[in-house]
């Protein structure tokens, strides 16, 4: 039983921090789609060809939590079956995803660093 | 309506105010896109409640929405914080005024306005305060009020029916007076009576303090189920069968509260609201009592047939919903969806 308990303790931290070391990726990934003006939906399925799942739970707050910090831009567009809302970056975003690619760049550096050799018990 | 339609109506319940339509057509929007793209045809019922399952249960989305961050009080409690608070409020409002009431009316004590407003002043903030310590606790613990997590089933979203959907202020007003009532009874029975005469003294009602136990309990009965009919938002059947059996428990204690003063005014020679009015001048000894107690049978007389309307509205409302029939998948054609 005590066992059980760890493992399921175990299981829920893993899962808690993935989520934050996701949650700042995702911003940056969002910002980095949006050069061009994307719905919600399509978005994700940009972000999922390259590799990074999104749920839409998640991924339609965020976009709102950009545009609310200036970050995005939103328009509702009606010209297709039914209307849609089309995000796209700001100038604002622009600079943010510049200075964040570059720390991100920095920081997975640093961070290929001080992983080597982890994952091989070394 | 469609489980789509039903599905953003629900989420838009827990949205906050601001952005609530925009939110609600985005989401529309997003869960058309998504069915569209991974359906590849014309979708059935199953193809949109995996999807509204992918989703999530309504509350979760809606509490997606509010801002991320250290809360005191987080988006999951923060409904039933509202929801609380606003009684708490409602009630401690209603109490002060009725202790005014009573001390103007009963007690003759002239009415102070700033002392009355001071005293607004101090529990306001305190019966708010105590709310706001009590969910910091809950939220400090992380304690969800319901979590449906994957246990959750789009098809028993409730249908989108104005007619079902409750007045907001009118049961917290009823709670609130519910609440002040139950005090006074509960408390302090004895200053519910009548003034025996210009100038004479005040007599508790006898009948009203034989039965506190039965009225206590109606009391707390209808105020459950409005606490719990406000937390849901809807007229729900169980909430209704509830609310009528709640009903006849209080038909039957009012029932019995006119007996009890039907029994009290032949004894004491009582023949009418009207009659007592008329003889108030030749029977001035007891003539006031009388007046009292059939000033109190005529108030418990309207009571009642307010009740038996309300119940008799219920009963019907039931019937009319059941008839109709529940949410059934099977019937709803494709295009629906």
């Amino acid at each position: 039983m005590v066992l059980m308990s760890r493992e399921r303790e175990s299981s829920e931290l893993h899962e808690k921090l993935t989520q934050e070391l996701r949650r700042g990726a995702l911003v940056l990934a969002a910002l980095s789609q949006l050069k061009e003006p994307k719905y919600g939906y399509a978005l994700i399925n940009s972000l999922a060809e390259r590799g990074l799942e999104i749920e839409q739970g998640t991924l339609y707050p965020l976009l709102r939590r950009l545009e609310s910090r200036g970050l995005l831009q939103s328009e509702w567009n009606v010209d297709g079956s039914h209307p849609r809302r089309y995000y796209v970056i700001s100038p604002a975003g622009l600079r943010l995803l510049e200075s964040l690619t570059a720390e991100w760049r920095r920081l997975t550096t640093v961070m290929d660093v001080l992983l080597e050799g982890t994952s091989g018990g070394g | 309506m469609s489980l789509i339609d039903r599905y953003v109506h629900e989420v838009g319940r827990y949205l906050p105010r601001k952005n609530r339509t925009d939110i609600q057509a985005e989401l529309r929007s997003s869960l058309i896109d998504a069915l569209q793209d991974r359906v590849g045809r014309e979708p059935i019922e199953a193809d949109v409640v995996e999807l509204l399952k992918e989703f999530g249960p309504p509350k979760a989305v809606a509490a997606s929405y509010y801002p991320e961050g250290q809360y005191l009080i987080g988006p999951a409690l923060y409904p039933l914080f509202r929801l609380v608070a606003g009684i708490a409020l409602t009630a401690v409002l209603g109490a002060q005024l009725l202790a005014l009431g009573i001390a103007h009316f009963i007690a003759q004590e002239p009415i102070a306005s700033l002392e009355a407003l001071g005293s607004l002043m101090n529990s306001i903030p305190s019966a708010l305060g105590m709310v706001v310590i009590v969910f910091a606790i809950l939220q400090w613990f992380e304690v969800r009020p319901e979590s449906e997590g994957e246990a959750w089933d789009p098809t028993g979203l409730p249908e989108i029916d104005q007619a079902e959907s409750v007045k907001k202020g009118e049961r917290v007003f009823a709670i609130a007076m519910g609440i002040v009532i139950l005090v006074v009874l509960v408390f302090f029975p004895e200053i519910i009576g009548f003034v025996s005469g210009p100038g004479g003294q005040f007599v508790s009602n006898p009948v009203i303090t034989r039965y506190i136990g039965w009225i206590s309990l109606s009391l707390l009965a209808g105020i459950g189920l409005d606490i719990w009919l406000l937390w849901r938002g809807r007229w729900e059947t169980k909430i209704r069968i509830g609310k009528i059996a709640s009903n006849l428990l209080g038909i039957a204690v009012l029932f019995l509260l006119i007996e009890g003063h039907n029994a009290w005014l032949a004894e004491h020679g009582g023949s009418g609201f009207l009659d007592a009015v008329s003889r108030l001048p030749e029977n001035i000894a007891n003539g006031w009592q009388v007046l009292g107690m059939e000033a109190f049978r005529l108030g418990l007389g309207v009571a009642l047939i307010v009740m038996l309307i309300e119940t008799l509205v219920m009963i019907f409302r039931l019937v009319r919903v059941n008839l109709r029939g529940g949410f059934s998948p099977e019937r709803l054609p494709p295009s629906q969806v």
